[in-house]
């Protein structure tokens, strides 16, 4: 009872010093000229409207309070299962950089020394190098790829159901099979690509490419991925695609647009987001290259020569046959770095771009 | 905004590595504690034992490939005939991964496997680091094993005096021959006495490379032992070193031979991912170094619905390694496979029991009937393998299996999981023509020489 | 006009032939797994004379598959995770991404970027802290680690969140002003609309789920909860020159994949472009 009543005596004095700010700001704001400063005014005396009558309606809560709660119940179910599943591990494998642990013994801080030894690592420098070639030829390519044949199995063509499925066909398929038909392929002395370079183009036996040695390995590997994913893109710029309207196409054909045209006014514009879902997608997982380096490049025993290595199998070498966890969690960070600078550019290039339109 | 976010998730990271810190540190004091117990700890137990037929225990045992390796069940039957109490529960973790899931599993402390196979010494090594697997020289003396019954096997896995598993198989290398093909030739098979000069004459004798009935008078697989440990052989070096100019002649020999299309490239076989087995099954492979495993295969594959031809491979026999000039004949390299038990586990003297068991003489038995090499090989054990069903029956095939010096694949060392991943990587350089011979062995030189210094 | 008609003819028939040529490119490798899967082990790789069916083709290695390993067992396991996935994943993430899209609150771009940091984040690096964190649960050799792996992925979210942002907020503001509330928003209005994504997603979810091998490698070890991939695997480990019969069960577990595909394509076309809100 009496907490009650104290409750109640601190809400009316609240009232009353609000009722006060009211009074004096409202005189203020006849005589305030700099408009800023008044439309700032106005704002403030909004808010103190708003919360006189919460207080007296005797709601607990704010309107953003009740507006981050329900989008908050929107987010927990997945954020919950998130945070604790990935988050957690993750920022641990964060703090990890900056130890030295095997993964049973006691943890043991190391400071940056894991930070300083990559830089005298040869297989580190090669795999760096490996991995940023790699999705430097990889991400240009899917994407136009992906768009390309999106655009054109958005189009009225006869079978158009039958060439979408194949088109996705090599990304469902297991990879260990996909990789063994590849390697039939491109088999350095069998295979029907290095037939055709000996035979129509007279390339003598031993100058025919070895396609996955030497400096040819991420080539190959470049090629197979455009091949593999490009029906996964496709199948989201689909989507993207869908969604323009058809009345945009119509207005640009009123006014005489061509081919080109109607995709550089409307259909590249309409596909914004789209877009940068593709290209922020297809960077992180061309840096996360990994199992298509091991089948293509690894042969049998799964080992990469400095010419093949990539960041990703660098990481699992270090944390699961070397167990040194926080070596490989130095390596993983300058990954994270390098994809998380990309994300951001892309980013900051997506919100300028909505600027600019607005 | 953003600064509040970011104290947020700092403050959970610190949260989180500080009850990861206690969570270690709590656990820490385990191993040392357990280690120290153990002595004391082990008489307990043995009053027990002297009451037979107690308790009903059981133990869980991480093994790879249960259905096509047969000695897994065998030695499990055996044991649970001899020690009606004790239940031995397999866990299969697969034969492609199995270091690197064993070695998560042994993670933290809360595994509950007591016996674990250990498939090779960098597994080894990683075990014995992470504290995961305990030592056994106190059981060891307690049960009055004699380790010199492993010919010297066990010293090069002692890791600062102690011995943390029992090896229970042993397999060595020999050159496998395909008889028929010699003879189709009219030249004489190889013998047990061949120095490397004469081995790759004969290679080079045995090679037909004309199209469509080709021979191939050598097979190296792609595996870096095929090649780079012909020359530990001489005993005067080890992969250890880190200096490496003594892999260079053999180096030579085996590219020589592949240019000469003496043997298969190593470029096709990695693009093929061909199996040594399916090499040699073929039936167009005259020679081929390889592990002693395959002896048992050759044999189960060739009888009645096996796999293989007998048309093409049936007729096969095995000799000694070539060995380098100046040397005594014998000498080769070898794999063993031990068995351990965790330092999580609460039964670790029954686990021991069942450890000394399957790498003790009884095991050794059942391992020699199967078609196995165990590591202990006495008179009896090789004449059950030599009288198996589909065994060579020539002299000297038989002669073959009489080893004078055993050297490890790779030893146990501190870092010997790193310097395995060197000598791999530039095998393969080397191999693939991505370098030359010296300059693989420079970049091994340079790089294991950084692993050394640390 | 005569030009224009052909200049469309020619254009018609540009794309068809390179239609064809993609089609060719991505069904090459599909007929050649068909026919080694039914070739002996040393025809496989053999060129010329390349024959497509072998003159004693071994069908029975559709049969082998389920005999040699328990198959059946593996493929139950892994429908039901698969299933149990994607539906969690289809749940939550569209929740989740309609808030990020379409409400405003505290926090929302620092926690859409914990979101996409963590899709950076290779599995690798912290696969041990969240294995000895799962263990610590009690879910180590269980079904249930997997579904904890994989339903609340940062992924779903961020392609949800990309869609949404696309379908105009005015149709929202409308509903607000109709009193509807937020979950109503959700479930009447950006559910249907939102079709196409979601079929998406589901066949993303459910060929990631389907065909991941690393995941359940860690987790799953008897074998009686393995799933098709690891199933695959242990086979090629075990009989490693078949391919034949690796050939014969990667196309067995291609078949559920395809289907899910084929049922779901069709609303990429139909969804919001039907529905003309767009623009």
């Amino acid at each position: 009872m009496e907490n009650v009543k104290q409750i109640s005596e601190e809400k009316k004095n609240k009232i009353q010093e609000m009722q006060r700010e009211l009074d004096l700001l409202i005189r203020a704001i006849g005589d305030e000229r700099d408009p800023v400063q008044k439309r700032k005014m106005s704002v403030r005396v909004d808010t103190l409207h708003r919360n006189i009558s919460h207080l007296k309606s005797g709601k607990l809560m704010s309107r953003e309070g009740k507006r981050d709660l329900v989008a908050y119940s929107f987010i927990a179910p997945n954020f919950i299962g998130f945070a604790v599943f990935t988050l957690i591990p993750i920022i641990f494998a964060f703090a990890l950089a900056f130890l030295q642990w095997d993964g049973s013994n006691p943890v043991q801080f190391a400071g940056l020394d894991n930070f300083k030894e990559l830089w005298t690592d040869t297989f580190f420098r090669a795999a760096l190098k490996n991995t940023i070639i790699y999705c430097i030829g990889t991400v240009p390519l899917t994407m136009i790829a992906s768009l390309g044949l999106a655009i054109i199995l958005n189009q009225k063509v006869f079978g158009r159901g039958v060439f979408r499925t194949l088109s996705f066909f090599p990304y469902v398929a297991s990879l260990v099979a996909v990789t063994a038909v590849w390697k039939m392929l491109f088999h350095p002395s069998k295979g029907p690509i290095n037939n055709v370079l000996y035979t129509i183009f007279k390339v003598p036996a031993e100058s025919l490419p070895q396609w996955f040695t030497g400096s040819l390995v991420v080539l190959s590997m470049i090629l197979f991925s455009v091949w593999k994913y490009m029906g996964y893109y496709m199948v989201i710029y689909l989507a993207g695609l869908q969604g323009i309207s058809s009345e945009l196409y119509e207005a640009g054909s009123l006014d005489g647009a061509g081919t080109w045209q109607k995709f550089r006014y409307i259909t590249w514009p309409q596909l914004r987001s789209t877009t940068f879902f593709v290209v922020v997608m297809l960077t992180i997982n061309c840096f996360k290259v990994y199992d298509i380096a091991i089948m293509l490049a690894g042969g049998g025993s799964g080992e990469l020569t400095p010419s093949g290595t990539v960041l990703v199998y660098y990481i699992y070498q270090k944390a699961f046959i070397d167990w040194k966890l926080g070596y490989s969690s130095a390596v993983a960070m300058v990954l994270f770095v390098m994809v998380l600078l990309v994300t951001i550019l892309q980013f900051r290039g997506q919100a300028k771009y909505e600027k600019g339109e607005a | 905004m953003k600064k509040k976010l970011l104290s947020i998730l700092l403050t959970t990271a610190m949260v989180a590595t500080l009850l990861a810190g206690c969570g270690s540190k709590a656990a820490e004091p385990a191993p040392a504690a357990e280690a120290t117990e153990a002595p004391a700890a082990e008489e307990a137990p043995a009053a027990e034992a002297a009451e037979p037929a107690a308790e009903a225990v059981t133990l869980k045992w991480a093994i790879w490939d249960k259905d096509t390796t047969p000695y897994w069940q065998a030695l499990v039957d055996a044991y649970q005939t001899a020690n009606p109490n004790v239940t031995i529960e397999m866990v299969d973790l697969g034969s492609t991964d199995y270091m690197t899931v064993l070695a998560t599993e042994l993670s933290g402390s809360g595994s509950d496997f007591d016996v674990v196979t250990v498939k090779d010494v960098p597994g080894y090594a990683t075990l014995v680091q992470k504290n995961t697997i305990i030592a056994l020289d106190d059981y060891i003396s307690g049960a009055g094993i004699d380790l010199s019954q492993y010919a010297g096997a066990t010293d090069q896995v002692t890791v600062d005096g102690k011995l943390y598993e029992l090896p229970f198989r042993n397999d060595f290398w020999v050159l496998f021959y395909n008889k028929d093909l010699f003879d189709a030739a009219g030249k004489a098979y190889p013998t047990n006495d061949m120095t490397f000069d004469e081995y790759d004459a004969l290679a080079r004798e045995m090679t037909d490379t004309t199209f469509g009935s080709q021979v191939y008078g050598a097979h190296y697989h792609t595996w870096r032992s095929a090649v780079q440990l012909f020359g530990v052989l001489d005993g005067k070096h080890t992969i250890l070193d880190g200096q490496y100019d003594f892999f260079k002649p053999y180096y030579d020999m085996v590219l020589n031979e592949e240019a000469d299309g003496v043997c298969r490239k190593y470029t096709d076989l990695k693009t093929e991912e061909l199996h040594y087995s399916a090499a040699f099954s073929g039936g167009d492979v005259a020679m081929m170094n390889m592990g002693s495993w395959f002896i048992a295969t050759m044999i189960s594959q060739l009888k009645d619905g096996g796999e293989y031809d007998p048309a093409l491979c049936g007729n096969w026999g095995i000799v000694k390694y070539p060995h380098a000039d100046g040397v005594e004949a014998g000498s080769t390299l070898g794999t063993i496979t031990g068995l351990a038990v965790t330092s999580a586990s609460a039964q670790q003297d029954a686990a021991f029991d069942f450890v000394n068991w399957v790498s003790g003489a009884e095991g050794a038995k059942v391992m020699a009937e199967t078609g196995n090499f165990p590591a202990i090989m006495t008179d009896e054990v090789a004449n059950i393998i030599t009288s198996l069903e589909g065994f060579p029956a020539d002299a000297e095939s038989k002669e073959a299996l009489n080893v004078s010096n055993l050297y490890l694949e790779v030893p146990y060392a501190e870092n010997v999981s790193e310097i395995n991943s060197v000598l791999d990587s530039y095998h393969g350089s080397i191999m693939s023509g991505e370098m030359t011979v010296d300059e693989g062995i420079a970049a091994m030189n340079d790089e294991v020489g950084k692993i050394l210094e640390k | 006009m005569k030009s224009a008609k052909r200049k469309a003819v020619l254009s018609k028939t540009l794309v068809y032939i390179l239609l064809i040529i993609i089609a060719a490119c991505m069904l090459i490798p599909f007929l050649w797994m068909f026919s080694a899967a039914i070739k002996p082990d040393r025809e496989v790789f053999r060129m010329d004379p390349f024959v497509f069916i072998p003159a004693d083709p071994k069908w029975d290695n559709y049969l082998k598959i389920w005999t040699k390993i328990p198959f059946f067992q593996f493929v139950k396991n892994t429908v039901f995770l698969t299933i149990v996935v994607t539906c969690l994943q289809l749940l939550t993430s569209s929740f989740a991404a309609y808030s990020f899209a379409k409400l405003h609150f505290k926090y929302r771009n620092g926690l859409f970027l914990a979101y996409i940091a963590t899709i950076a984040m290779p599995w690798q690096v912290y696969m041990v802290p969240q294995f000895i964190m799962m263990r610590g649960f009690g879910l180590n050799d269980k079904l249930t680690a997997i579904i904890c792996l994989q339903a609340f992925s940062a992924f779903g979210v961020f392609m949800m969140k990309q869609f949404y942002e696309d379908i105009p907020d005015d149709l929202c503001e409308a509903a607000r002003i109709d009193g509807m509330n937020e979950y109503q928003i959700y479930a009447r209005i950006m559910l249907p609309l939102s079709k196409p994504a979601l079929s998406t997603l589901t066949i993303f979810t459910f060929v990631a789920t389907w065909n991941d091998y690393l995941g359940p490698l860690i987790y799953l070890k008897t074998e009686a909860k393995k799933t098709i991939q690891l199933g695959l695997k242990m086979f090629i480990s075990q009989y490693s020159s078949d391919y034949g019969l690796i050939m014969a069960g990667s196309i067995l577990s291609l078949i559920p994949v395809l289907i899910v595909f084929l049922c779901l394509q069709k609303y990429f076309v139909e969804g919001v472009a039907s529905s003309g809100i767009k623009g």
